[in-house]
């Protein structure tokens, strides 16, 4: 029995050794697969969110993200949905869009934005959603944000 | 006082450079990219710190002391890493603040840090929270799997060892601990030593509630030399002062009076959660009770507690130790031994030693000389 | 409705919305049941007196859901300040659970000195802190506690309110049941220092939330 644990112990060390030697040919390599294969997603309070759809404008896109709830009782960053105006260079310096943000054909909220100072203003057009202005980011759940070629509003659902 | 002191030998030269051939071949192996790059400054700064890491392990040969030179190479790199990455912030964007826009792009590098928060939400929801990025982008090469992954490999290989090889914030409370002769604060109560897995546990259970990294928000001392939301609310400027005031107070002034890994021993949430890795090592140290006095020359050299009486009694320290080696260098009578798990205690030391140093070196030179050559490639840029 | 369906509901309702509950209600109760370091018997006791403040809590909610009759869509400062309030309930609680783990019982004691009488009030604070702890975290209007309000408060009658909510908590609480493992490491007296040394933590960092949450109620209406 000791004789095995020895074999064993030293075998350990031996492998630990080796693990070492192989760390940056193959293991870094497997691991980083292994975690990007594991279906894991950056969570929506940060990434704001899958796509719902797009709407098409003369000149730009602006992709609708799901909205993001609040999923537990104890976070900070409150519900919100985020919208994405893309390529930021080509918009206007001021720009005004009734949109429909839960795909049933009838505009939920104006947005007004003026793309340069960074200014957002948005007027409900159902009582699902409130009004906001924000210069800049307000808070995680209700900003203006250039984000490379990308100009992200979050409006607070709450 | 011991009644009797056994002289530390000395390896002959030829020997030590030997032992020392593997890690010179693995270091030009690691650095030989480095080396092809063009211009003086990336050649220079490889070429330095592959002589700072093959010397170090070169005395660590020769003189069959461990501690003393690791400590060299760590303390480099708690220096060089916040050196180099505040650099590197301000290159991209003048300002160590993160701005919320690199949070919603999800270029925020990641911390190992974060880890321990990470493990629920991902394992019951598969949502990762924090703001980067899965896999590595042009804009952001330290993403969540790749350091996840070295954390994994520095896991295999060093169990605890990486508070003592591959924490690149370990490494500046340890200069901190080393400038004093002698700790003014000797006595520190030993119940203090359980403060790191309280922390872990409330921002295991709080992060798991909240959905945000607690820890990296409100707690982490190391926000204070890396990047740290922009200070634009009372919330935020709290945060900021916490940061500051854990930084200054655990990792320089503290180590400064008690010659302690403080914020180590005390506070950091990760090195707990490593602990638990320790039970998958194939090394660890053992004292030896037919040599022990006990004179307690481990206790006072052993930076994070980690060896107490009962421990002493028990043949081997807390699982808390971080494999640095302090207390089989301070032991004058060897009776503190490096030590192979499953074999004899005391046999073949050396040769435990060695392997551990194999391993553990060769993941140094790979990750923190890594770092260490990419700040010195920066330094050196601006005079050659 | 059927009473059948109602109860079958709710009981989905709350079965799916148990892990959210969970981790809601994890950073209170697992350090407390931890740092009693009872066996599993004794920590299945100290779960149920908790989830019985719990289900207080609760049964509050839907009489208060029936008696209103809203929807309780609340509005944003109505909610800070329920959040603000039960932060700093949790605080305080939190913090004397904790203190009261170092006051030993109270020894046979001849006349009733000044250490003997604190050591009695934290035995029997200790005793009712778990109930308090529980209707506590009850209270939290979390996003499946609110759907379930609002259906409560459809359901038409008080005793159909209470009985959606009886069985909403029936269907979280099955998630709770593991925690009573948590009884097997009393053994370690090193998780009971961790435990009551989390709890002082908890404390800090809920009663940190309260102040920043109250203070945003009342000084930026």
């Amino acid at each position: 029995m000791k004789k095995l644990r020895s074999i064993l112990g030293n075998s350990g060390a031996v492998l630990t050794l080796a693990l070492a030697a192989l760390t940056p040919f193959l293991l870094f390599g497997w691991f980083q697969s292994a975690i990007g294969a594991a279906h894991l997603h950056i969570d929506p309070t940060y990434s704001g969110g899958e796509i719902s759809h797009v709407i098409e404008r003369p000149g730009y896109r602006i992709v609708v993200n799901r909205p993001v709830p609040r999923r537990s009782p104890l976070q900070r960053i409150g519900p919100f949905i985020q919208l994405a105006w893309t390529p930021a260079a080509a918009l206007p310096a001021h720009l005004s869009d009734d949109l429909d943000l839960d795909g049933d054909g009838a505009p939920d909220v104006r947005v007004a934005i003026d793309t340069h100072n960074l200014v957002v203003d948005v007027a409900p057009l159902n009582a699902r959603y409130r009004p906001m202005h924000s210069r800049g980011v307000t808070s995680f759940s209700a900003l203006i944000a250039r984000v490379n070629d990308t100009l992200v509003v979050r409006i607070p659902l709450d | 006082m011991p009644d009797r002191v056994l002289p530390t030998p000395r390896r002959s030269v030829a020997k030590s450079l030997l032992l020392t051939l593997p890690i010179l071949l693995w270091s030009l192996l690691m650095f030989s990219r480095a080396m092809m790059q063009p211009g003086r400054a990336p050649k220079l700064a490889a070429a330095v710190t592959l002589v700072f890491m093959v010397a170090l392990f070169f005395q660590m040969m020769r003189t069959l002391e461990t501690h003393r030179w690791r400590r060299y190479f760590f303390v480099a790199l708690g220096f060089l890493f916040p050196v180099g990455f505040i650099w590197q912030l301000f290159a991209i964007r003048g300002s160590m603040s993160i701005p919320v826009e690199r949070m919603l792009s999800g270029d925020t590098p990641f911390c190992f840090l974060a880890i321990p928060m990470m493990i629920l939400p991902a394992a019951i929801a598969r949502t990762v929270i924090f703001p980067g990025s899965i896999l590595p982008t042009a804009s952001n090469p330290h993403a969540i799997a790749a350091m996840v992954a070295i954390w994994l490999a520095a896991t295999l290989v060093l169990g605890k060892g990486w508070c003592s090889y591959g924490c690149f914030f370990g490494g500046i409370e340890e200069g901190f601990a080393a400038i004093p002769k002698k700790p003014r604060i000797r006595r520190i109560d030993p119940r203090w030593r359980w403060m790191p897995w309280a922390v872990l546990a409330a921002i295991v259970l709080l992060s798991a509630a909240t959905l945000e990294p607690v820890y990296c928000m409100w707690l982490c001392p190391f926000k204070a030399v890396t990047e740290y939301p922009a200070v634009r609310s009372f919330e935020t400027a709290v945060q900021m002062g916490i940061f500051v005031t854990m930084f200054v107070a655990l990792v320089v002034v503290l180590p400064l009076l008690t010659k302690k890994r403080t914020q180590c021993s005390f506070l950091c949430p990760f090195g707990a959660f490593q602990s638990i890795f320790n039970k998958t090592g194939a090394f660890d140290i053992r004292i030896d009770q037919s040599k022990c006095t006990p004179c307690v020359l481990c206790e006072k050299a052993c930076p994070t507690m980690s060896i107490t009486p009962e421990a002493v009694r028990s043949g081997q320290p807390l699982m808390s130790c971080m494999k640095c080696g302090a207390c089989v260098d301070a032991c004058v009578r060897h009776a503190a031994v490096w030590h192979i798990k499953g074999t004899e205690s005391g046999a073949s030391s050396e040769r435990a030693r060695l392997m551990h140093l194999y391993s553990a070196w060769a993941f140094a030179v790979m990750f923190g000389g890594s770092i260490i050559a990419g700040t010195l490639e920066k330094l050196f840029g601006l005079v050659v | 409705m059927p009473l059948t369906g109602l109860m079958t509901e709710a009981l989905l309702l709350g079965v799916s919305s148990g892990p959210v509950c969970l981790a809601s209600c994890s950073p209170v109760l697992v350090p407390v049941l931890a740092a009693e370091q009872k066996s599993p018997r004794g920590t299945g006791a100290l779960l149920a007196q908790f989830l019985g403040g719990r289900l207080a809590g609760y049964l509050a909610f839907a009489c208060l859901a029936w008696l209103l009759g809203l929807s309780l869509q609340l509005q944003p400062r109505g909610h800070a300040l329920i959040y603000g309030l039960a932060d700093l309930g949790l605080a305080i609680f939190l913090a004397g659970y904790a203190w009261t783990m170092r006051a030993q019982p109270a020894a046979s004691c001849d006349q009733p000195c000044p250490a003997a009488r604190v050591r009695l009030f934290a035995q029997r604070y200790k005793s009712f802190a778990s109930v308090i702890l529980g209707f506590v975290s009850g209270l939290t209007l979390c996003p499946p506690f609110v759907a379930a309000g609002v259906r409560a408060a459809e359901s038409g009658g008080l005793a159909h309110s209470l009985l959606f909510f009886l069985c909403f908590f029936f269907g979280t609480s099955v998630w709770f049941a593991p925690s009573v493992g948590l009884g097997m490491l009393r053994r370690f007296a090193a998780v009971g220092v961790v435990a009551r040394l989390t709890l002082f933590l908890l404390a800090g960092y809920y009663g940190y939330l309260a102040v920043i949450v109250l203070g945003r109620v009342f000084f930026h209406a």
